[in-house]
């Protein structure tokens, strides 16, 4: 995958995707406290709400893959209703129907032979195609609708690959400052002690 | 999946990170497997019982659903379609199986590297 090829090269410098911030991989929790020039409790605090704001983005494209993928299998029946007529239309005999007049009424159609179909293209707009010209801009809308699938996919991976990251060095950073203060303490104990 | 609190001895490589993200992701694709799996199985029993059906009905044309309409379609063809269907769908079904093995083999192994480095700081387990 492209970019987990970039981040294994270069793991400090931080990549983004169309739009969405890569998350810092941290080497040393101490180093990139006095790189940013944090306290602990502002640092949770930054990287606490860089989740957050993953979190949305997540809704946001889960969201849109839920819609494409309710698209595509409509595309596909489209297509297959075409393909029908276009085979009835050597055999010269009509095509007989049912369909759903309103919910749970259905009416008979007799669909004569035709050399032309209607496309619904939304915004209230149907435009008349022929057969052939219907079957190649449903089959472009198919493949536009599956590309554009793939890279949603490949934009959540990378988005939950940044959560990781983010979650991972939370704990760290929370363990380094639990660290610190017990050493602080016992190095304060010890101090109460010698005196 | 959760991490853990890292143990303040152990320190995360960037190899080690890539590793644990590696598994959220093979985790996620488990998961949507499983659904697709699931609906993948479904879609065979109904075509099962659809092929049943139209072996016990002696009607000679029947309403086969293409596209939202019900068209009238001589028996045999059905038949035909319904056939193909059902290849199409075991197919599907078998290369979501054998994904689904590989993913699973993939996280055991993930598994072993991250429980050797991190043992008790790190759960990978389902909650």
């Amino acid at each position: 995958m492209a970019a987990a090829s970039s981040s294994s090269a270069s793991p400090k410098t931080t990549m983004e995707r169309r739009g969405i911030p890569g998350a810092q991989f941290v080497e040393d929790v101490e180093t990139y406290l006095s790189q940013t020039g944090l306290d602990v409790n502002s640092a949770l605090a930054f990287l606490q709400e860089r989740l957050q704001q993953y979190k949305l983005v997540e809704m946001k494209l889960l969201a849109q893959q839920r819609d494409l993928q309710a698209k595509i299998p409509d595309i596909e029946k489209c297509l297959d209703v075409v393909a029908t007529l276009q085979a009835k239309k050597g055999t010269g005999e009509a095509l007989i129907a049912d369909f759903e007049v309103s919910e749970g009424i259905y009416s008979r159609a007799r669909i004569e032979d035709n050399d032309s179909v209607c496309l619904w293209l939304g915004a209230n707009v149907m435009l008349e195609y022929s057969c052939e010209e219907a079957t190649s801009l449903l089959k472009k809308n198919l493949e536009n609708a599956k590309a554009s699938l793939e890279v949603l996919i490949a934009d959540l991976q990378f988005l939950r690959d940044q959560v990781t990251i983010t979650q991972v060095t939370i704990a760290r950073v929370y363990n380094w400052d639990v660290h610190q203060r017990r050493i602080h303490q016992t190095s304060a104990s010890t101090a109460a002690k010698d005196s | 999946m959760q991490q853990g609190p890292g143990g303040s001895e152990t320190e995360v490589t960037w190899e080690d990170q890539q590793n644990i993200n590696k598994f959220g992701r093979l985790n996620n694709r488990f998961h949507e497997l499983e659904d697709e799996i699931k609906t993948a199985k479904e879609t065979n029993d109904n075509l099962e019982d659809a092929s049943n059906e139209l072996i016990l009905t002696d009607e000679e044309v029947v309403r086969f659903q293409i596209g939202e309409v019900f068209a009238h379609v001589p028996k045999e063809e059905v038949e035909t379609r319904i056939e193909e269907m059902k290849e199409v769908t075991s197919k599907n079904l078998e290369k979501l199986e054998e994904e689904k093995e590989s993913v699973l083999a993939q996280m055991t192994e993930l598994k072993t590297i991250l429980y050797g480095k991190f043992k008790d700081s790190i759960n990978l387990e389902e909650d």
